[in-house]
């Protein structure tokens, strides 16, 4: 069991309340120095490409890829790797889309749309849908994570209580405080903020991820083989270090669930290697540095760092399995979130007795706790930019806003979508919406990269092809999802316990595979091609010429203040 | 940065306009530009994509291959897993090594001749309103198409 002595959870408070601090005060400079829209959506451009390739770590490494696959590999083996593995490759997408990208847009996805559909506010709408879509599942994921990881950190279960709190009201306590905070940060410091908030958190998450990964090498004779021989003998099954575990299981006798297994897992591989490069977090600070050099500088940054984290996730999960036992980790909590901090604990221990795991253990929650704060504030600002620049700047005032006006209209922005997230949160408290993370990656996938792509290296891409495109993908990843088993009517074939979203006896499921991303995927790209292909109207062969001058050879791009 | 040393416009969001877009659009650096970076693009695409559903394909359907040991418990499926993160460092290095070598001196020369010919029209147009008896005082010399 973690701790839940009143020390550790006041340390881990007291440290979280030193990043807040910190990250307020940033705010309050970020304050002081944004003026302009450019200061406001894009840090006035003025970012290094080293820092942003930090900062778009930082946008990445959620806490659901922390904790979530660290806990995924302790108690599935190898398959937890599978996901990092994924969100790493993915990276190569962004890195050759990043500089076409940043020189032609401004500020958005919809920007670089924009010139192959000059006089169709539609798409800037259908952009403006799809990013807040995608940004709100997203958001809804990491919110609903932080108010569990809460109960759990500060070791509060049913009945008991904390500070006088009960769980119930500790995590909806959580939920609101952390989306004070990110509507804070993105209202008043716009994406100044944001960056250095994600900067920090990047930093601290890489440096204590390689501290744990060190203890936990030191413990087997910094001996990778011994490590995964323990973490397997532990956990006491055959397949613990092969694929297989979790994700395409056979299931004998059946062949019709094996393939549909196996279908379901290569749709999840799929999703989560096409997506990075049509999230709306990340494509965002595709604008944030002076030019399209600093942009590959910075995305190979984050590959650099993302790749060196991923990595040490194995450690963390194996780790875990072999140090804390799947049996520990699943009474904490039965998805595994908890095993990075009950490593920690373990490891501190190890090291200096009571007060070290207390020490150690604080340490990583107020990590956690910045990682989940920085990516909710990435999203929120996202959705607003795309919101305030797109429909109401260039849909409601015709591309001709006050640049203070649209500024004004994000702030407001901002605080709205934060307070749905933070009510939609709330209400889904109980709920396990792990599954919306994956959901978010097939959407953007969906939706977002058959637009960009198309529009980068399509030369008959039509406007209509691009409504068609994000409509469609989109459309067909929610509807694919509400008919899919995570919706309804999955039953654990052993136990017969309910493992989907609504209450038993509810079965409107239709689509078998969990994750839409092998049919929305190709679904998006085929709208497409099918829009361009059937609309009467002709592509803008101007708009493609600007756009392959403009994105190639960077002239006429967006240029710092 | 970009560009190393060519000059570059000034901020905001000038426009290619149309007729300079197609003078460089037919320009043979332009469409060796175009063709080199599509060649570049696709080619990393199919690898790394090939080489990733490859390895998905594997851990789906050949769990007996990749269960086995290469050196202590460490199995053909870590080994391909640990290489995904090679060969995704080695693309990204491969892609900028081309992109600074191939890529970037080609933008630049054709940023700096853009750059070059609203010079030479901007003085043109300077020494036509001299010519002229304009009020040249007003306007910009040399300051580039507005």
């Amino acid at each position: 069991m973690i701790s839940t002595t009143g020390d550790g959870r006041v340390l881990t408070l007291a440290l979280f309340v030193v990043f807040i601090a910190i990250t307020l005060g940033v705010t309050f400079w970020a304050r002081a120095n944004t003026r302009s829209a450019d200061d406001f959506y894009a840090g006035g451009r003025a970012f290094s490409g080293v820092q942003n390739g930090v900062a778009l770590a930082g946008d990445y490494m959620s806490a659901a890829s922390f904790l979530g696959i660290a806990g995924l590999i302790a108690l599935s083996g190898y398959d937890g790797f599978l996901y990092s593995i994924g969100f790493l490759v993915a990276w190569l997408l962004s890195l050759l889309l990043v500089e076409m990208m940043r020189n032609a847009g401004r500020f958005t996805m919809a920007d670089v749309l924009s010139y192959r559909a000059r006089s169709r506010p539609k798409v800037r709408t259908a952009a403006a849908v799809s990013t807040v879509t995608v940004s709100v599942f997203y958001l809804l994921a990491q919110m609903v994570g932080a108010g569990a990881l809460v109960s759990l950190l500060l070791g509060i279960h049913a009945g008991d209580s904390f500070l006088g709190l009960s769980a119930e009201a500790a995590k909806t306590l959580t939920i609101v405080g952390v989306g004070i905070m990110m509507i804070f940060y993105v209202m008043f410091g716009g994406m100044k903020a944001t960056t250095w908030v994600q900067i920090i958190k990047a930093v601290l998450l890489i440096v204590s991820t390689a501290v744990l990964t060190v203890l936990v090498l030191s413990r087997f004779g910094f001996n990778l083989s011994t490590m995964l021989g323990a973490a397997a003998d532990a956990s006491g099954s055959a397949g613990f270090l092969q694929p297989g575990g979790r994700y395409g299981q056979d299931v004998r006798g059946d062949t019709v669930r094996t393939v549909l297994n196996k279908l379901d897992f290569i749709s999840l591989a799929l999703a989560l290697v096409l997506g990075t490069a049509g999230l709306p977090h990340i494509v965002g600070r595709f604008f944030t540095v002076p030019d399209a050099r600093a942009a590959r500088r910075s995305v190979n940054w984050a590959i650099g760092l993302v790749g060196v984290f991923y990595l040490m996730t194995l450690a963390l999960g194996f780790g875990a399995a072999a140090l804390v036992g799947q049996r520990a980790i699943s009474e904490q909590d039965p998805a595994g979130n908890t095993a990075a901090l009950q490593l920690a604990h373990e490891l501190g221990s190890h090291l200096g007795g009571r007060l070290g795991g207390d020490l150690l253990l604080a340490f990583i929650g107020a990590v956690a706790f910045a990682t989940i704060l920085a990516v909710v504030s990435g999203l929120v600002l996202a959705s607003s930019t795309s919101l305030a620049h797109d429909y109401f700047g260039h849909v409601l005032m015709l591309g001709r806003p006050r640049e203070s006006q649209e500024v004004a209209v994000a702030r407001i922005s901002a605080f709205l979508i934060g307070s749905l997230a933070i009510m939609l949160a709330v209400v889904a408290r109980n709920l396990n919406v792990a599954f919306l993370v994956a959901l978010a990656f097939a959407m953007a996938a969906s939706a977002n990269l058959p637009a960009i792509v198309l529009s980068l290296f399509w030369k008959r891409f039509t406007a209509t092809g691009a409504l068609a495109g994000i409509y469609g993908g989109l459309g067909s990843s929610l509807v694919l999802v509400l008919l899919s088993p995570v919706v309804s009517g999955k039953v654990d074939p052993v136990t017969g316990q309910n493992l989907s979203l609504l209450p038993e006896g509810v079965d409107f499921q239709l689509f078998p595979l969990e994750n839409p991303g092998l049919v929305s995927i190709p679904f998006g790209f085929l709208c497409a091609f099918a829009g361009s292909w059937l609309s009467k109207e002709k592509a803008e062969p101007q708009g493609y010429d600007e756009l392959s001058v403009r994105s190639l050879t960077g002239l006429g791009s967006h240029r710092p203040a | 940065m970009a560009g190393g040393s060519a000059p570059r416009p000034r901020r905001g969001s000038e426009r290619v306009g149309g007729h300079e877009c197609s003078i460089i659009v037919g320009d043979r650096r332009f469409r060796l530009l175009k063709k080199r970076f599509r060649r570049l693009t696709s080619v990393l695409v199919v690898v790394f994509l090939g080489w990733y559903l490859a390895y998905i394909g594997l851990s789906a359907f050949a769990r007996g291959f990749m269960a086995r040991p290469v050196i202590g418990n460490v199995n053909v499926a870590l080994v391909l897993g640990m290489l995904q993160f090679v060969s995704t460092f080695l693309l990204a290095w491969y892609y900028s090594r081309y992109a600074r070598r191939r890529l970037d001196p080609l933008s630049a020369q054709i940023r700096q001749e853009v750059e070059r010919r609203r010079e030479a029209y901007a003085r043109m147009m300077a020494e036509r309103q001299l010519l002229e008896g304009w009020n040249a005082a007003d306007e910009t010399a040399g300051g580039g198409r507005r």
